[in-house]
């Protein structure tokens, strides 16, 4: 009887607690994030709202958190600085939660805020759908971490870009490679669509520079024994490898090369960045290179940022603070130049942008509206940590 | 590289990988000739064996042991026990009670033992990659341009001897010679007054102890450890033990080596990519089936029925 009776007690609670839990208001509304202004500093002349679309939730909230700040960190230091066009600057945040929808609700709720211009763009699936939304509105909008090709190609002329799209990585790679002396290469990707792509991309690059690839070839997932390739391209008489896929196999990769008697340069590119490369790969991975995006932790003018990062959020910057920060003084710097909040003059001054200097280097516009120069850096392991190469 | 050096370099590789393959195939082969069951766990086991190795070799590391050789020897008996106990465990937990059931409710609950072991790791290691650092170096020996190392070198040396210890094992003990009767007659067996349970767990222990030692082996030799990695070579192993002819331990070492040489020369064939290999190997592994269906070293009659 008692066991009957607590089927019915548990039955009833759970009935309960689906009832409350329907009822719960959906959705709150998003907080605008702005923060007060300082007292004391400097006086201005009225206010600016600048937009910032990243994802604060969702599977990538950490790099959108992580770019948000950095930008309010420039935000904070422009202020002090007497504001743009004497007008202090505020900051609202549209959640674009990595999501086509959400971005396009963020885009038009930016957009009826009146903002000046827009920052952000993590996601380029959930950055593509704004680009019409700003394009109509004419709100300058830029791209800072975003760098897939289709944004090219759908950009109505307000967005630009300032992370390089993934073909500056073949153009990096075909410079180091250069730089090391290495004219026979050997090319290995893993079958997926960026490691892929990346390898057609140095291809067609390296042979273009009239070079030689003398191997091209594939490791299949989840393998761990990759001598075989090793015998491959020791045979192949390459000079220089680069693997364009990710760390855990590349690791095992440049561990196999080392142990097979390999004795040319390895690069590998931005997939394996991680430390944990370094740390799998022990002594073989001494004086591998690898092109990697410009994080700060690799930039010597970034020290400064850093500090302060550390100092205002007790925690080390993410891989796209850098270019967060450097979008914000790029912004900035436009729209003084404008003259106005004028969009039309706001968009000519951006693309007007020559040899701007920036913490991640110089920032020069193509007719497209992206970076004329590829941003990659090249890294070096060395002691089991990643330091700048040169 | 001349053509013999390819050859000779790519027969040491395919020998080295055959090896590995070759000893988690023994414990399947060894598993299914007693029990009749495949037992999808042991790739999982030698995984398993494969992060154990790991804990006792980090914590060798901080003693006078160290990491090198001594370190890796230690490591790897105390691995041998731990995991061969993990291995009588699971069939005592598992497998035992559905002895007498239906053969497939034993298959699915070989593969709930693999999806157990494999979480329950992948909790534990945060599903991340873990470096599996030794003391040892990249040193080793070059005939021509045929270069191989000290730790390659050692390796297929253990690999070897392993099962050569348990093939004298099989054929030379009264352990040996029980399993191979519960293999042919289990009930026959218990009226001649063997102990059944007693040694199909004994069958369990040293096939988890092969898988283990191999599992660790990959670790020293690849440097990194992953949750997921007892999947692949836990099928290409069951590959390797019926191309041998399941249920015969000479059978599972041959499959083995001869899967391990097939991958390492198919991807030495011209204009094809390193990504064809599998397709290679399979193939052949299907045409030897066709001819052989019960694998190489497989006999043609069946004793039931």
């Amino acid at each position: 009887m008692t066991r009957k009776r607590w089927a019915i007690a548990l039955m009833v609670v759970l009935l309960l607690s689906a009832v409350f839990g329907c009822s719960q208001p959906g959705g709150e509304p998003q907080d605008e994030g702005a923060e007060p202004a300082e007292a004391e500093g400097p006086q201005f002349d009225g206010e600016m709202l600048i937009g910032i679309m990243v994802p604060i939730t969702g599977s990538e909230a950490t790099y959108g958190k992580d770019m948000e700040n950095a930008i309010r960190i420039a935000v904070g230091e422009i202020n002090a600085a007497g504001g743009i066009l004497g007008k202090e600057v505020k900051l609202t945040v549209g959640d674009d939660g990595c999501d086509p929808q959400m971005c396009t609700a963020a885009a038009s709720k930016l957009v009826s805020s009146d903002v000046v211009a827009v920052l952000g763009g993590y996601c380029s699936g959930a950055t593509i759908p704004a680009l019409k939304i700003y394009g109509d509105a004419k709100v300058p909008f830029v791209i800072l971490a975003a760098n897939s090709t289709q944004i090219i190609d759908e950009n109505p002329g307000w967005a630009f870009m300032i992370n390089s799209p993934g073909f500056h990585q073949a153009n990096a790679a075909a410079d180091s490679f250069e730089n090391l002396d290495v004219s026979k290469l050997a090319l290995v990707h893993q079958g997926d669509g960026f490691s892929e792509n990346l390898a057609e991309l140095t291809r067609d690059e390296w042979e273009g520079r009239g070079h030689e690839v003398v191997a091209y070839d594939v490791v299949n997932k989840g393998e761990q024994d990759f001598s075989s390739l090793v015998t491959k391209i020791r045979s192949s008489d390459a000079e220089g490898v680069y693997w364009t896929a990710y760390h855990a196999d590349g690791a095992l990769l440049i561990r196999q090369l080392r142990q097979g008697g390999y004795t040319g340069e390895i690069v590998v590119a931005d997939g394996s960045s991680s430390v944990q490369l370094l740390e799998i790969a022990g002594s073989a991975g001494e004086g591998v290179y690898c092109t990697s995006p410009p994080v700060v932790d690799f930039l010597p003018a970034a020290k400064e940022f850093i500090a302060k990062y550390n100092a205002e959020y007790g925690q080390q910057p993410g891989p796209y603070a850098g270019l967060s920060y450097d979008g914000t003084y790029l912004l900035a710097e436009a729209i003084e130049k404008a003259g106005s909040t004028d969009p039309d003059a706001i968009k000519d001054a951006l693309a007007a942008t020559n040899e701007f200097e920036t913490l991640s280097g110089t920032i020069t516009f193509t007719d497209e509206n992206i970076l004329a120069e590829s941003n990659f850096i090249i890294i070096k392991g060395e002691g089991g940590n990643w330091v700048l190469a040169e | 590289m001349s053509f013999q050096e390819i050859f000779i370099q790519q027969l040491f590789n395919g020998l080295l990988l055959g090896s590995f393959y070759g000893l988690v195939a023994l414990g399947y082969s060894m598993v299914y000739g007693i029990i009749k069951l495949l037992n999808f766990a042991h790739g999982d086991i030698y995984m398993v064996g494969g992060f154990c190795s790991l804990s006792l070799l980090a914590f060798f590391g901080r003693t006078f042991i160290g990491n090198g050789w001594l370190g890796i020897i230690a490591a790897m008996l105390i691995t041998m026990i731990i995991v061969g106990m993990l291995g009588v465990i699971i069939e005592r937990v598992a497998y035992k009670p559905l002895r007498e059931a239906p053969r497939l409710s034993l298959l699915i609950t070989a593969l709930g033992v693999s999806m157990v072991l494999y979480n329950s790791v992948m909790v534990i290691t945060g599903g991340e990659y873990r470096a599996y650092g030794t003391g040892l170096g990249y040193e080793g020996f070059a005939i021509g341009s045929v270069f191989i190392t000290h730790t390659q070198a050692i390796l297929i040396v253990a690999a070897v001897a392993l099962m050569l210890i348990l093939h004298l094992f099989i054929t030379r003990t009264m352990y040996g010679k029980a399993m191979r009767a519960i293999s042919m007659d289990r009930d026959c067996c218990r009226l001649m007054g063997v102990n059944v349970n007693k040694i199909i767990a004994l069958t369990f222990f040293v096939g988890s102890t092969l898988a283990a030692s191999a599992g660790m082996m990959a670790g020293v030799y690849y440097g990194s450890l992953h949750f997921f990695m007892g999947f692949v070579i836990g099928i290409k192993a069951f590959t390797a033990a019926v191309i041998g002819g399941i249920g015969i331990i000479p059978g599972a070492m041959l499959g083995g080596l001869l899967l391990g040489l097939l991958e390492s020369f198919g991807t030495q064939i011209p204009f094809i990519g390193s990504e064809w290999k599998d397709v290679f190997s399979f193939s052949i592994l299907i045409l030897i089936l066709i001819f052989k269906p019960t694998g190489l070293l497989g006999k043609k009659e069946s004793e039931r029925m």
